[in-house]
C-alpha cells in the first residue's frame, strides 16, 4: 500500500500495526532495565565503564550493583536522568554508571543485573595484560566527558573551528512554577506545579538548584501525566508539559515566597549538523499570602475535612480485663501534623495514654487518610464505666471556621471478676497510669509501690554474718555436748550421733543369727557408746539402769551354751534401745 | 527446752523486720497536694507544678507516680534533663515499672544520648535487680529459716539430719545476699538537669568553669559538700557542680534544690 493509499484509507493500515505492536504493548514491562559496558576487552591497567539504565514510568528509585567478578569499583555511581520528548511524548530514563578496573589477567565478568521484575543479562569480559585502550588526550577527564564530543556525526566545521558553532536561533523554551492558588490558610494544602513551555525537542532535563521551601512543609506527589498539551504564550504555540508536583502546607502567617528553582534542560539534536545542546532556566519566585488560623479553645490544628468516630472493640469487659477505645480521624487535610489525640478521662476506669495508628498518603487535596488514636481502658470496678463524648475541633477552610465534631458518649459493662485480676499487661502502650489529655499524668501517688531496699546490702551483710556466726555455735555447742557424752560423765548425755549410732548397733544384736556372745558384745558396746563409762560412785537412776543392763549382757555373754538365749538376747536389745532413748 | 526461746525471739525479730515492707500508710494531705500539682500541669502552669511535685517529695512523700508527673510536666516545659533525672529517680523507686523504663528510653533518644551515657555505674543495675526482686527480702528469709531449721534440728533430734536443710537455706540465703551487698559498692549518681551546666574547679561560685556538662547525662558523685557535688563526666573530667544543675538519683531532692 502506499501511503497515499494509507493516508486516503487509514483503518487497514492502522489495523495491521495494532497487530504488530499488541504482543509488544501486552507483555511491555512499565520499565526496562539495561545494563551495558564500554568495552568487554581490557588492559590490566585499564578502566571500563559500567552502565545500568532504567527506563520508563514504573523504573525503581535504586537499581543493586550486579555481582562482579574478577573486577574493583574504582568510582560512581554517577547517576543522571533524562527526559526526551518527541513527538509530545516525554520519556525519562535514569542511568547509574560505575568506573570499574579488572584484579587480574583472565576472565572478569558482570553479573546479571535485576531492578524490580526486570533483570538484564551477565556480560562476560577480557582482561589481558598491560593496556589495550588508546591513551586519552591530556588533560581530559574520561568519565566526565561530553558524549556528544566525540560524534562521528557531529559538525565537522566544529573540530576545525575549534568551537560549538551553537544554534542559529535561540530555542523557545521556559519553566514556570505554577501554584494551585496564592492565597490560603496556615495548614492549607498548595500544589506547586513545575511547567515547561517548548517548541523544540527535548533530550535530558534535570533540577539544578533543588529549592528550598521555607515556612512550609513538603511533600512529593506523583508525577504528572507525561502526555505534552497545546498552549499559547504572547501568541506563540508551545507544548505544555507539567514536570514536577509538590505538595507544601505553610507553617506559618504571612507573605512567602516560593524560591526560584533552576533546570538544566538538554536539547535534541534539529538536524544533521546540529549537535544539539543545552540550556538553562529557572522559574520566577512566586509570593503566596498565608492568612493565620483563628485562636479557639480545644481547636486542634488540623485543617481540612475531617470526620471523627469512635467505638469500643467491646461491650462487656470482665473485671480486670482491658478494653480498647479508638478514636479515629479521617479526611484531607493536614492530618499528619496533628500528634495529640483527645483527652480521656472515665471514672472507674485507667485509661493509659493512646498508641497512635496512621494510614495517610498525599494527593493534590492535602494528607490524606486517617489517624487512629488506641487508649487502653482498665476498669477498676464492676458496673458500668461511661466513657463521655470525645471531641476533636478543626479549621474547615471553606467554612472559614474552626468546626467542632464528637463522638456519642460509650458505655462499658465491667462484670464480676475479682479485683486481685489486677491490671493486665498492656499491649504494648507506653504506659502510664492514667491520661489526662495532653500529659500522661498518672492521679495517684502510690508512695508505697516498689518499696527501695528493705535491707540495705551492707546491713544485710551484717545479719548474714550474724546468721553465720549463730550457726558456727550452735555446731559447736552440739559437738561439745556430744564429745562430753562420750567420755564417762556422771548424768551425761551422748550425742545425737552416739544415740544413733548405738540404737543401731542395739537394732543388729536384736536381730537373729549373731551367736549369744557376738550380740551382747554388741548391745555392750552400743550402751558404752551412748552413756560411756559408768563410774562406780554414780548412784543416778540412769546409772543404775545402764549397769543393771551391763550386769545381765555380761551374765548372757559369760554364761555357758546350756540353751536358746535368743529371746534373752531380743529382750537385752529391745530394753538397751528404751534406755538408749530414754537416758542417751 | 532452753533452746526454743532463741528460737521464738528470733522469729520474732524477723518479722519485725520484715512487717514494714507490707504496712501501707493512708493517704492523705501528700494525695491532695498532689492532685493539685497535677490539675496545675494540666492547665499548663508547669512551674507551679514542678514547684508542688519538688516540695512533694523533699517532704518524703516520694513515689515513682510522683516522678512520672514531675517528668511530663518538666518534659513539657522542654526540660528534658529534668525529665530524665525524675524519670531516672523513679526508676530507682520502682524498677518494676515498665512505663518509666520506656520513657526513660524515649528522653534519653531525646537528649541525643547513648545508653552507656545514662548508666556510668553497672552495680547501679545490679541494685535494681535486687530491688526488684526483693532479693533483700528474700535472703533475709532464707538466713532466718536457715536458723531456725538449725534451732529445730537441735531441739528434735531425730533420725532425720535438719542441719543439712539449714546448710542448704544458709547457702542459697548467702548467694541471694551477694547480689544486695554488690550493689551497696555502687557509686552514687547524679544527672545533669541544666543545659550546659559547667563543671568547676573548686567547690566556689567564683572557680573557674573547666567544662560544660551535657543535659540529661548521668555522672558518678564522688564526693558532695553543701550545695556542690563533685562529679566525673562521661570524658573523664572532674569537677564540682551546682546541686541546682546536677540531682543526685539515689536520694531524694532537698527543698533548697
Amino acid at each position: 500500500m502506499s501511503p497515499r493509499r494509507a493516508a486516503r484509507e487509514p483503518w487497514p493500515f492502522a489495523v495491521a500495526l495494532a497487530l504488530c505492536l499488541a504482543p509488544v504493548l501486552v507483555f511491555a514491562a512499565p520499565f526496562t532495565l539495561r545494563s551495558e559496558v564500554d568495552a568487554r576487552r581490557v588492559g590490566l591497567q585499564d578502566q571500563l565503564q559500567l552502565t545500568l539504565t532504567v527506563e520508563g514510568s514504573g523504573a525503581p528509585d535504586e537499581v543493586p550493583l550486579p555481582p562482579l567478578t574478577n573486577l574493583d569499583v574504582v568510582g560512581g555511581p554517577s547517576q543522571s536522568t533524562q527526559v526526551s520528548i518527541v513527538n509530545g511524548r516525554m520519556s525519562q530514563a535514569r542511568s547509574y554508571t560505575y568506573v570499574l578496573r579488572p584484579r587480574a589477567v583472565g576472565r572478569a565478568e558482570v553479573g546479571a543485573a535485576r531492578a524490580g521484575d526486570q533483570s538484564a543479562p551477565a556480560i562476560p569480559i577480557d582482561v589481558v595484560a598491560g593496556s589495550v585502550r588508546p591513551r586519552e588526550p591530556r588533560g581530559q577527564d574520561r568519565f566526565g566527558q561530553d558524549p556528544f564530543g566525540q560524534d562521528p556525526f557531529g559538525d565537522p566545521f566544529e573540530a576545525m573551528l575549534g568551537r560549538r558553532r551553537g544554534r542559529a536561533v535561540e530555542p523557545k523554551l521556559l519553566m514556570e512554577a505554577v501554584p494551585s492558588r496564592t492565597r490560603l490558610h496556615v495548614g492549607e494544602p498548595l500544589v506547586l506545579t513545575y511547567v515547561l513551555f517548548t517548541q523544540v525537542s527535548i533530550a535530558d532535563l534535570q533540577l539544578k538548584d533543588a529549592p528550598q521551601y521555607a515556612g512550609f512543609w513538603a511533600e512529593d506527589l506523583e508525577r504528572p501525566q507525561q502526555q505534552g498539551q497545546a498552549a499559547t504564550l504572547g501568541g506563540e504555540a508551545f507544548t505544555r508539559f507539567a514536570l514536577l508536583r509538590k505538595l507544601l502546607f505553610p507553617t506559618k502567617a504571612g507573605a512567602l515566597t516560593l524560591p526560584p528553582a533552576s533546570f538544566r534542560i538538554g536539547l535534541a539534536r534539529q538536524g544533521f549538523f546540529d549537535a544539539g545542546g543545552a540550556v538553562e532556566r529557572a522559574t520566577k519566585p512566586v509570593t503566596i499570602t498565608v492568612d493565620p488560623l483563628p485562636d479557639a479553645p480545644g481547636f486542634s490544628g488540623a485543617v481540612g475535612r475531617f470526620e471523627v468516630s469512635g467505638a469500643l472493640d467491646r461491650q462487656t469487659v470482665p473485671l480486670g480485663e482491658a478494653a480498647t477505645l479508638r478514636f479515629r480521624v479521617s479526611g484531607t487535610g493536614n492530618l499528619k501534623w496533628i500528634e495529640h489525640g483527645p483527652e480521656v478521662v472515665a471514672r472507674g476506669a485507667k485509661v493509659y495514654p493512646p498508641q497512635v495508628k496512621t494510614d495517610l498518603r498525599a494527593t493534590a487535596e492535602g494528607i490524606e487518610g486517617s489517624r487512629t488514636w488506641e487508649f487502653v481502658v482498665v476498669p477498676e470496678t464492676t458496673g458500668t464505666v461511661e466513657i463521655p463524648a470525645l471531641s476533636f475541633s478543626w479549621f474547615d477552610p471553606a467554612a472559614g471556621r474552626v468546626v467542632s465534631r464528637q463522638t456519642p458518649p460509650l458505655s462499658l459493662r465491667v462484670e464480676g471478676g475479682t479485683s486481685a485480676a489486677g491490671v493486665p499487661a498492656l499491649p504494648g502502650a507506653a504506659g502510664a497510669r492514667v491520661a489526662t489529655g495532653a500529659l500522661p499524668l498518672r492521679s495517684q501517688l502510690d508512695p508505697h509501690a516498689g518499696s527501695p531496699l528493705l535491707l540495705s546490702g551492707r546491713a544485710l551483710a551484717g545479719l548474714a554474718a550474724i546468721v553465720v556466726l549463730l550457726h558456727g555455735i550452735l555446731l559447736l555447742a552440739g559437738r561439745a555436748r556430744g564429745l562430753s557424752r562420750g567420755t564417762p560423765r556422771p548424768g551425761g548425755g551422748a550425742s545425737s550421733r552416739s544415740a544413733r549410732s548405738a540404737l543401731r548397733e542395739l537394732e543388729r544384736a536384736g536381730q537373729a543369727g549373731l551367736s549369744k556372745e557376738q550380740a551382747a558384745v554388741l548391745v555392750e558396746k552400743a550402751l558404752h557408746e551412748a552413756f560411756g563409762e559408768i563410774a562406780d560412785e554414780d548412784d543416778g537412776e540412769r546409772a543404775r539402769a545402764v549397769r543393771a543392763l551391763l550386769d545381765e549382757v555380761r551374765f548372757v555373754r559369760y554364761a555357758p551354751q546350756l540353751g536358746d538365749y535368743s529371746d534373752k538376747i531380743r529382750d537385752l536389745a529391745a530394753r538397751g534401745r528404751e534406755t538408749v532413748r530414754k537416758w542417751a | 527446752m532452753g533452746l526454743r526461746r532463741p528460737a521464738a525471739t528470733l522469729l520474732a525479730l524477723g518479722l519485725a523486720a520484715l512487717t514494714p515492707a507490707f504496712a501501707h500508710a493512708q493517704p492523705g494531705v501528700a494525695e491532695e497536694r498532689f492532685r493539685g500539682a497535677n490539675e496545675a500541669a494540666r492547665s499548663g502552669d508547669y512551674p507551679k507544678a514542678l514547684s508542688a511535685y519538688a516540695a512533694l517529695a523533699a517532704s518524703g512523700a516520694e513515689s515513682a507516680s510522683l516522678y512520672w508527673n514531675w517528668a511530663q510536666s518538666a518534659s513539657a516545659r522542654g526540660a528534658q534533663g529534668e525529665a530524665l533525672w525524675a524519670l531516672l529517680r523513679a526508676r530507682e523507686l520502682d524498677p518494676t515499672d515498665r512505663a518509666v523504663a520506656r520513657d526513660v528510653q524515649r528522653v534519653r533518644e531525646a537528649l541525643n544520648l547513648d545508653p552507656a551515657e545514662i548508666a556510668p555505674e553497672p552495680l547501679a543495675a545490679v541494685g535494681r535487680a535486687a530491688r526488684r526482686f526483693r532479693l533483700d527480702l528474700l535472703a533475709a528469709s532464707l538466713l532466718l529459716a536457715s536458723l531456725l531449721a538449725q534451732v529445730f534440728g537441735r531441739v528434735r533430734p531425730g533420725p532425720r539430719q535438719p542441719g543439712r536443710a539449714a546448710g542448704v537455706l544458709l547457702a542459697l540465703g548467702l548467694l541471694a545476699a551477694t547480689v544486695p551487698f554488690a550493689a551497696s559498692f555502687a557509686r552514687p549518681t547524679a544527672a545533669v538537669v541544666r543545659r550546659g551546666a559547667p563543671l568547676f574547679e573548686s567547690a566556689s561560685p567564683t572557680a573557674e568553669a573547666t567544662a560544660t556538662l551535657r543535659e540529661g547525662e548521668v555522672v558518678p558523685v564522688l564526693e558532695a559538700s553543701g550545695d556542690w557535688l563533685r562529679v566525673e563526666d562521661g570524658a573523664g573530667a572532674r569537677g564540682w557542680a551546682r546541686t541546682a544543675d546536677v540531682r543526685r538519683i539515689d536520694a531524694a531532692p532537698s527543698a533548697r534544690d
